[in-house]
This record gives C-alpha cells, structure tokens and sequence, in this order.
C-alpha cells in the first residue's frame, strides 16, 4: 500500500489520493510556466524587432510632403503661373448617407442639379467618387460642415494664370495632375515639378500624429522660372493684334517683340488663344503658338536682306540707280512683275516702294551661295534655339540646287519659308550693328554675343530705308507711331494651298524696329486671311505694329525721338536744370 | 538590507511613472508643434493665393477697363507727356530705368 495523504479530516470525505497526482499536477504547471518565459523571451528578445515592425506597421503612416510647384514669373517678377490649393471633394457611395435633403444641399455646394449628384453616386459597389475637383477652398469647407457620412475631401493643387489668355500660348498650363502639358510648363516640368518628401509618423486613435519615425525626407520645391516676358508689352500687343484680327476679319495673327539689345522676347503672342484656366473645347486653332509653329513664305520682308548682302558685297550703294521700268523682268522665261511701274528708282527707293524687279536685278548680280549665307547667317531655315514644342525650322533649300528664277524669287520672299519669330530675329540684324542676337525666352541677366552678319555701317543704311518704307511715300506710312520713329517692311504673301498659289488668300506682314537711330525693340506682325476687303501688310500688319511700339516703349521708358507738338502747357513750372 | 530593497524598489517605480508622464508631454508638444506647422502651411498657401488674386485683380486688362469706362482716362501720348531729366543723369547719361 503506498503513501497517501489525508486531506479531509472526516472519515467521510477520506478518499485516498495516490500521492503521484499532484506531483503530475504541480510538474504540469511548472512546465506550463516554463513554456510562457520561453515563448515572452522569444518575443521580446530574440525576435523582438520583428514584432516591433508588426506593432508598428499597425499605428505608423507614411506620409508624403507634397512639394510645391515653381511659379512662372515674367521679367519684372509679376506671376505668369502659381500653383494654389484646390481641395477636391470625393464620396464613398458604399456608405453614404442618402438623406434627401443633404443631398441637396450638397448638390448645391457643388454646382450640379441632385439628378446629376444622384447618377454619380448610383453605383453603390464603388468606394471611390470624384465629385469635384480642384474646388475653392472655403466651399469645401461648408461642404465638410455639412456633415454627410461619407463625403471626404483631399488636398490638390490647381494652377492659376493671372495674365490669362494673352501669356496662354507662352506659359501654356497643366493638367489636373498638376503635369506641364503645353508650352513652358511642359518644356521646364522638371525644374518646376520639384520632389515631394516623406515622413513616417505614428497616428494616435484619433487620427493625430504623435510621433516621428525614422528620418524625414524633406519636400523639395520647384523652383521659380523667370521669363524674359514684359506681361505688360505682352499684354497690349496680344490686345492690339486681337482687335486687328477681329477688325479685318482674318483667320489668325500672331506679334512677335523681341529687344534689339539682348535680343530677349518681350512678347509673342497669337490670336486665336484661350483662356488656360478654362479649358473647355479648346481647338487646335486655338492651342497653336503660331509665331512658333507655322511658316509661311515672308514676302517682301525678305527684301532687306537682298539688299543688305548687295551693300556688304559692295555691288550697290544706297544711292545707286536701278532701272525698273517697265515693271516686269524675265528670268528664264519667267516674269517677275511689279504691282505698280516705278521707272528708275534708288536702291532705298528699291526698298521704300517694295518694287519686285529692282530687288531681283540687284540680287541677280549675287550668287547663291552668298545669298544663302546670308540667309543662314540670320537664322532662316534654322531651328531656333528655343526651349519650345513644336518650333518650325521653315525651308531654305540648299544653294546647289537653286535655279536662277528660284533665286530671283527666293531675293523677294518667295520659295523660302519661316515662322513669324525667325524673321523677327532676323531683323535684329539691322537693330543691333549688323550683328544677329541669339533670342532668349529665359531672363538670365547674360549679355549675349551677337554674331556679326553686316557692317554696322550697313545696318545703319539699312535702317535708314526701312525709315522710308514706314514713312511718307513708302508701302507702310500706317507703321507710324506718335512720338518714335519707326523702320520697317511690308509683306503680303499668297497663302500657299497644295501645289500652286490660293486666289484670293493672303498672309499681311510687317516687320519693323524703333526707335530707328538706336532701336529698342523688334517688333513683327503677322494676320493670315484677312477679308474684310484690305490685306496689304500695311494696311493690316502695320497698324498693329505702330500700336505695339508706340505702348512699348513707352513702358519700357524709353524717350520719344521725334518732335511731337504738346499738348500741355507748363505754367509755372520751374526748370532749374 | 529589507529597507534598502524597499526604497530602491519606491525609486524605480518612481522613474517609471516620470518616464510615462514625460512621454505624454513629449507627444503633447509634438502634437502641438504639428498643428502649428500645418498653420504655418496653411498660411503660406493662403499668402501665395492671395498674391495671386492680387495680380489677377491688377491684370492690365482690368486696370485699362476700370480706367476707361469707370474713371473716363485715356491713354496718355508722347503728346501729352514732359519728359525731365534727372539732375544726375546730365552729368552721366545713360539710360533711364
């Protein structure tokens, strides 16, 4: 018989315990304790930062900084583009309460009839709605006020354009996204996206952050862009073609203002533009940066740098006689017609009264190759160095292969073709002492170095005949402005259709500079189709080039040079210098 | 020895309950620093809208409007302009700014 004990102390209740029971018992228990400090030493020490990484994973968020994109600002520091928050309102159609009258109050903050809210929230197995985005910030605000269960609202950014339509075709805009889609935003995405940043946090229950995790990973930035752009020049150019347009009924137009100095754009703008806030049905006519994009054969624009090359050759003097009479010449079996005989006329009347034959008897007296020199030395057939989608090259076919009516055509603007901004550039040839200035859009404060193409002597000459062109007697006396002296040349060109020369369609061009004796800007204009019964250059190019200098330059400060006869008179003011 | 046991013991619970209690702070600031940080944001955005509904308001296109319907101006002329020079400038001529 073993060992037992005795746990009760009646007779009754004695029941004989075999003693290896409880010793089973308290072993069981023993181990079980055992098993616990195994498995507590397991989580805390050996696998510890496992399950530290599991308890984070729980109550730590990444959040991303979002960093702000780079304002566009014209040459003065005005803003072009700014990025602003734009809170977007979205819904969970799953768990949305769908009281009638929130609904309608809701509907009504978001500008859409309930019929339009209750078809956008039919789906009820979404989880996701957009229902407007890149709101104002104080509705979102009253929308959240109103406390619907399942309406959310996340932060965006929305871009404004505070110059609107006139800078539209320069600045360009960006998606919803805030991603550069046309001009500027899209050709400096990168520079103005910047990087956005990081930080991992832990959230309280309420959904408050209380701590940092880790390092952070700052947002960085876009940066500014600052433009050569003058928003106010920009702005009465783009004002002035757009009534010119309007009032002569054209197709389109488009004004390029480049300084003469630094060959800097100070504005370039096109009609027809649009609004890059509101982009609603827009149409390629209207996104087209035509100054940039579309060439077309210059005319007589051209006819300067004929002339030009003949003086740098020394073949021609200012005061030599050409005789165009009878008004037509043959080249070749081909006739080449002035639209008015002018009989013997100087090589600055050549110029002052656009005549066709005078200008290919002096061109014909040059090669082709030196024409083409000089024509490539301008910039003409050359892509412009500008940092911009779609810029045209134009057409300037290689002197080889030019025969001799070509090259008779080629001296007054037919059979070569440029865009609006590469004449504009070319013309700084004759504002700059002969040299021609690589153009800028970006303002960086650098002096640039022209490549000299004509003597300044020449330029000087050249600029004199423009002076007559744009005056009494001359194709252009509209190019006149108050207080300035201008320079400049007409062009009216036949708009190409397929192979051959549309009848009545025509391209008005002028390309001036002021003030003539030391010319601050370039300005050129451009309106395709006109009809309202005029289409000259300088009957529908040339007004708006007089209106641009004479607003130019006086924005830019610049003096009248010429006599004006005033209108106030002074009393009593006292110069004492 | 018991005594000693006793007080080290009151010690470190002590140093337990300050470590909670400064850790509550901590998350306290911190969250008070997050949501100054996010005014400080909030401010800056509304700086930048701001300026920017500034420059919209003074766009040339609505000046020129105000100027001529609302306040009868027109555009001044070379006409209608006396242009001085400053004294400094006819000693040193350079260019106006």
């Amino acid at each position: 018989m073993s060992r037992s004990v005795q746990l009760s102390t009646s007779p009754l209740l004695a029941s004989k315990t075999p003693v290896w029971r409880s010793k089973l018992i308290v072993a069981a228990m023993a181990l079980a304790f055992v098993g616990l400090a195994v498995r507590a030493s397991y989580v805390q020490v050996f696998e510890n930062a496992f399950f530290k990484h599991q308890g984070e994973v729980r109550f730590a968020r990444t959040l991303t900084l979002p960093a702000n994109r780079g304002r566009i600002l014209d040459r003065n520091g005005l803003i072009l583009a700014s990025s602003v928050p734009a809170p977007s309102v979205w819904a969970n159609p799953e768990e949305i309460d769908r009281s009638p009258e929130g609904l309608r109050q809701l509907s009504k903050w978001l500008e859409m009839t309930p019929a339009e809210l209750a078809k956008k929230l039919e789906n009820e197995d979404k989880t996701f709605v957009w229902l407007r985005r890149q709101m104002d910030e104080q509705v979102v605000k009253e929308i959240l006020a109103l406390n619907i269960k399942g309406i959310y609202s996340i932060k965006e950014y929305k871009r404004l354009y505070p110059e609107g339509e006139s800078a539209a075709h320069i600045v360009g805009f960006t998606n919803v996204e805030d991603k550069g889609q046309e001009g500027i935003e899209l050709v400096f995405q990168n520079q103005l996206a910047g990087k956005p940043g990081a930080r991992r946090v832990i959230k309280d229950r309420l959904g408050r952050v209380v701590e940092d995790v880790g390092q952070m990973t700052p947002p960085v930035d876009g940066e500014d862009l600052q433009l050569s752009i003058d928003s106010k020049v920009q702005f009465f150019a783009y004002q002035k073609l757009r009534e010119a347009v309007l009032e002569n009924r054209a197709k389109a137009g488009s004004v390029v203002v480049l300084d003469a100095q630094t060959g800097e754009i100070l504005a370039l703008a096109n009609y027809p533009s649009y609004s890059p806030d509101k982009r609603v049905n827009l149409t390629g006519e209207q996104l087209r940066n035509r100054a940039l994009t579309d060439s077309f054969e210059p005319g007589s624009t051209m006819k300067p740098f004929t002339i030009a090359l003949a003086l740098e050759k020394g073949i021609i003097k200012p005061e030599t006689i050409i005789q165009t009479a009878p008004g037509t010449i043959n080249i070749t079996g081909s006739t080449i017609t002035d639209s008015h005989p002018h009989g013997a006329l100087t090589v600055n009347e050549v110029i002052q009264k656009s005549s066709n034959v005078g200008t290919v008897k002096i061109a014909m007296q040059t090669q082709p190759r030196e024409m083409w020199e000089m024509f490539t030395a301008v910039g003409l057939g050359q892509k412009p160095q500008l940092p911009f989608p779609g810029v045209v090259s134009g057409r300037l076919r290689a002197a080889k292969t030019w025969r001799p009516i070509e090259q008779a055509t080629m001296s007054y603007g037919y059979g070569v073709s440029v865009s609006l901004f590469q004449m504009a550039r070319a013309y700084t040839i004759f504002a700059s002492d002969g040299k021609s200035l690589p153009a800028t859009l970006i303002k960086n404060g650098q002096i640039p170095v022209g490549v000299p193409v004509i003597s300044p002597a020449n330029a000087e000459a050249m600029r004199h005949m423009l002076n007559m062109a744009a005056g009494p007697g001359g194709t252009a006396p509209k190019a006149q402005a108050v207080g300035y002296s201008v320079g400049g040349k007409t062009g009216t060109a036949h708009k190409q259709e397929g192979k051959g020369y549309a009848g009545k369609k025509y391209r008005g061009v002028f390309v001036g500079l002021a003030p003539i004796e030391r010319p601050r800007i370039v300005v050129a204009v451009m309106i395709d189709e006109p009809s309202n019964g005029v289409y000259f250059g300088g009957d529908v190019a040339a007004p708006v080039f007089s209106q641009t200098v004479q607003q130019s330059l006086r924005l830019l400060g610049v003096q009248p040079d010429m006599n004006v006869k005033p209108q106030i008179v002074a009393n009593g003011v006292e110069e004492s210098f | 020895m018991t005594r000693l046991n006793l007080m080290l013991v009151l010690a470190v619970i002590f140093s337990a309950m300050f470590l909670v209690h400064s850790h509550y702070e901590a998350r306290r600031s911190f969250m008070a620093l997050e949501a100054a940080t996010k005014e400080a944001t909030r401010l800056e955005l509304e700086h930048e809208r701001l300026q920017v509904e500034r420059r919209s308001q003074a766009s040339p296109l609505r000046i020129e409007q105000i100027a001529k319907q609302q306040l009868q101006m027109r555009l001044v002329t070379p006409g209608i302009t006396q242009y001085v020079k400053h004294p400094a400038e006819l000693q040193k001529p350079g260019e106006k700014k």
